[in-house]
């Protein structure tokens, strides 16, 4: 049980508590109000409809009101409930690929987690070559980061943070007056956050996208494409995001002799590596191989899946175990966000809405992606990044299709900068997790955060321009 | 007429501090051998009064019969009481066979409920030196009380109808919750089954987001026991508070109980005689700039356990009690939790010796059963407004 008590005054509690029912009766007569309305030129009926449901969502999704899954089941009903779509296209859509994958993830991730085998690499890292503050500070960034690109930021950011809290203990430094301790709780969340983006891994919102796209175009993203497509923005933004952390926070502490004990005696408690551990490590290995090399014949769900089958069978993992790490709420929000965009898409609702709101000023490809870059990068800080990409994507994907700009480039403009929260608590469970340590407090990350969003936006636009046409993505 | 018969307050405080003689054989059956008895004063005012301990012996005040009428008297004038009942609960046991009594003691508009009679300061020696031995387990069975044994004692309780209030209360306990971890479930089940406020009187926890928790799994009021404000006192008669939690920690969970639980319902004993008055007093004003209500209950020597300061009389210890109901009512703290107590003498009871309001509407109110629904039902939205799960159910 975590509790927090609201002592506000009670006639405020009470208002808030009325908000809500009025909140969702306000909602309920707009919905009604967009369905009712006469329909607009150069709008389908189905098209309304599926806007009415789109607005319902976007506002649920942004505030947060009811939980994201949920609203996510909203639209599954409402979808087929108005005609939009039918009821069998509506459900065949969440056997989305991507839906599949995101499950495949979940426990693979699981089975590493669970394994110990994720703990064992952290701790022998940081022992082996976190000898020194500033190489410690290095180690726990370049980990967060190199883990995050097998699995997902927020379980590695899980993962690690009772280890960066023990080490900050063991260190003597107190919550909020030292430097090293915010340098230590910024490296694991921006680690993860920049290591998130590097792959299909890192979190579930690319394979979300890329589920979106292929609903909407026929086309995909491979999981080597991918990689190669945004790894010059990782790399840069490690070393540049590494530079900003140590300039914003000198360095205050001469020695982590502390930390190495701490940490030699949590890694003696594992004990030896045993037969699970290589035989995890070996599938993981295999599976992120094959994603590589043969995702593109396999499909990467398949390949996942594969290596799910494989766990059971050499009894590696049990399925009890592996119920803990599925996120069953991400699984049905993301199948809830490709149904929705699915609707907009084949109900020319996203289409319509790109001419009427943002055809003016998206005149030109690059402008198109600077635009929604910004867009994703700005909204993730205060929404879900799954809620971001499920919001931008099939407009963005529409006003592609208008200005003949290929679809797979604003699907990278929005799902990337979508991981790329490093301002708030609240935009990421990486952030949330280093401001519950009471180590950094919320306005200096937001400070050193906004720093690193904006060369963010500004890196990834300069990728777009000139590393993409070298792999042949140019627009 | 005596010195204090004619007013309820002035003479329940005078009669816990010398007690009474029983002489009457019919009272004498009634009292049952028991230390202290609980009797019905004029203005309803109710006292548990000392009977048997030595200091007694020497007390002016003796009851008198006369037919089914009875009066106390100080040989110089006599008051009507009515003798309060035995709960009848007292005589029942539970399924497993453990008699309620040893469970549950009423004490007036409340019931005390002692899930363990555990004290780890006794197994240490650090206990403190006026304990009555209530959770000495030294020399007994150190049993703890399943919940249903305390459900059963308590559904029995409230069938009385006499006491509204449940007392949920513990001793010292190894570690940094306070006891609220081991009283979690009595409490969450208490709240399950019964519509009463439920009260806890336990020690600070080291860490404030107990506090939260106690209020959040169902606690309508807390008590954390200072018990001396006098901080040499303080150490030397209550070793173990003062090694293991520490007066500062006191003053800090007090504070901070004080903003999360209503108004009026955090409250802290000082007993009476164990320091100067003064220091009491200054106590009093501590506690209430807190909002905490400050509960004085006097101490009662035993034979072998006399802390007691001397001179203690009366006239020394009444102006401690008007300034406890000047402080309460300066700093607007609420007197509507802390009432009608048969061991302690209540802000509200001395409000005829200050002066002359009768308490009002709203006071007659919350004595009634209707009150006392209303107060548990205010208190239950109360905390359904103010109680925010930190684990929400978005996800990012």
């Amino acid at each position: 049980m975590s509790v927090k008590i609201d002592t506000r005054p009670i006639w405020v509690l009470l208002g808030l508590k009325a908000l809500r029912p009025l909140f969702f009766i306000t909602l309920a007569a707009s919905f009604v109000y967009i369905i009712g309305m006469p329909t607009p030129e150069g709008l389908t009926p189905e098209g309304q409809k599926a806007i009415a449901v789109f607005v319902v969502c976007l506002v649920l999704w942004v505030t947060n009101v009811i939980p994201l899954a949920i609203t996510s089941i909203l639209a599954i009903v409402l979808v087929p409930f108005l005609g939009v779509l039918s009821t069998r296209e509506t459900y065949s859509l969440f056997g989305n690929e991507a839906v599949f994958f995101i499950l495949g993830a979940f426990i693979l991730a699981g089975a590493v987690m669970g394994s110990g085998l994720s703990t064992r690499v952290a701790l022998y890292m940081l022992s082996r070559f976190g000898s020194s503050p500033k190489k410690l500070v290095m180690v726990i960034f370049l980990l967060s980061a190199s883990l995050s690109f097998f699995m997902s930021e927020h379980a590695v950011a899980a993962m690690l943070f009772p280890i960066v809290l023990e080490i900050s203990k063991s260190l003597g430094i107190r919550p909020g007056r030292s430097n090293y301790g915010r340098l230590l709780f910024l490296s694991l969340a921006w680690g993860c956050i920049i290591g998130g983006v590097a792959t299909f891994l890192g979190g579930a919102r690319v394979p979300l996208a890329v589920g979106i796209l292929n609903e909407m175009t026929g086309r995909t993203i491979g999981f080597l494409d991918y990689a190669v497509a945004v790894f010059p923005l990782v790399v840069i933004l490690l070393l540049l995001g590494f530079f900003i952390l140590t300039r914003s926070f000198p360095l205050d502490i001469k020695g982590v002799e502390g930390a190495a004990e701490a940490l030699g005696k949590r890694l003696r408690a594992l004990g030896k590596i045993g037969y699970t551990e290589y035989a995890v490590g070996a599938v993981m290995v295999a599976t992120v191989l094959a994603w590589m090399f043969l995702g593109r014949r396999l499909g990467l769900s398949s390949i996942a899946l594969t290596s799910v089958v494989f766990l059971f069978v050499l009894k590696l993992v049990r399925w009890k175990d592996i119920e803990e790490y599925v996120n069953w709420g991400i699984i049905l929000m993301y199948g809830g966000a490709i149904i929705l965009g699915s609707s907009l898409h084949k109900s020319g609702a996203a289409e319509w809405m790109v001419n009427g709101v943002v055809g003016s000023w998206a005149t030109s490809p690059w402008s198109v992606l600077l635009v929604f870059s910004l867009l994703a990068l700005f909204l993730t800080e205060g929404m879900s990044n799954a809620a971001v990409i499920a919001v931008l994507l099939p407009a963005s994907i529409a006003i592609a299709d208008k200005l003949a700009l290929d679809p797979v480039l604003v699907t990278y403009a929005i799902a990337v900068p979508a991981g790329l929260a490093f301002m708030f608590p609240m935009s990421t469970p990486a952030n949330a997790l280093a401001a519950s340590s009471n180590y950094i407090s919320m306005r200096e990350m937001a400070r050193a955060g906004i720093v690193v969003n904006v060369l963010a936006w500004v890196l990834f636009n300069l990728v777009a321009a000139f590393w993409w046409p070298l792999i042949g993505m140019g627009y | 007429m005596g010195k204090y018969l004619d007013k309820p307050a002035s003479l329940k405080i005078d009669l816990m501090l010398r007690g009474i003689r029983i002489e009457d054989p019919v009272v004498q059956a009634w009292a049952c051998g028991s230390s202290g008895v609980d009797i019905l004063l004029p203005r309803d005012t109710l006292v548990n009064i000392p009977c048997r301990e030595v200091f007694t012996r020497n007390s002016p005040y003796t009851i008198r019969r006369s037919g089914e009428d009875y009066f106390i008297t100080d040989g110089r004038g006599e008051v009507p009481v009515k003798l309060v009942p035995k709960p009848a609960f007292c005589g029942g046991s539970t399924s497993t066979g453990v008699p309620f009594r040893d469970i549950a003691a009423s004490h007036g508009s409340y019931t005390v409920v002692t899930p363990s009679k555990r004290c780890d300061f006794f197994r240490r020696s650090i206990e403190c030196k006026y304990c009555a031995g209530n959770f000495n387990v030294a020399d007994g069975p150190d049993r703890v009380y399943t919940v249903d044994e305390v459900l059963e004692t308590v559904a029995a309780v409230l069938k009385e109808k006499t006491s509204g209030i449940i007392y949920l209360s513990i001793g010292f306990s190894p570690g940094d919750d306070g006891g609220i971890e081991f009283l979690k479930p009595y409490i969450a089940a208490v709240k399950k089954n019964f519509n009463c406020l439920v009260a806890v009187e336990a020690l600070p926890p080291k860490e404030n987001r107990w506090i939260d928790e106690t209020y959040a799994l169902g606690a309508d009021s807390v008590l954390y026991n200072l018990e001396i404000f006098d901080k040499e006192l303080f150490e030397i008669i209550c070793p173990g508070r003062a090694a293991l939690i520490g007066r500062k920690r006191y003053m800090e969970a007090l504070g901070y109980a004080a903003k999360i639980f209503p108004n009026g319902t955090v409250a802290s004993h000082l007993i009476v005689g164990l320091e100067p008055p003064g220091s009491t007093c200054m106590g009093i004003d501590f506690l209430t700039d807190m909002g905490v209500v400050p509960v004085l209950p006097i101490y009662r020597p035993s034979s072998e356990k006399d802390l007691r300061i001397e001179p203690l009389t009366t006239e020394i210890i009444l102006p401690v009690y008007k300034h406890l109901y000047r402080a309460v009512k300066k700093k607007k703290v609420n007197l509507n939790w802390v009432r009608d107590l048969s061991m302690v003498t209540t802000p509200a009871e001395i409000r005829d010796l200050v002066d002359d309001s009768k308490g009002g509407l709203m006071d007659s109110f919350y004595k009634s059963r209707l009150g006392l629904k209303t107060a548990w039902g205010l208190s239950s939205l109360r905390r359904k407004l103010r109680v925010v799960d930190r684990d929400p159910d978005g996800e990012h």
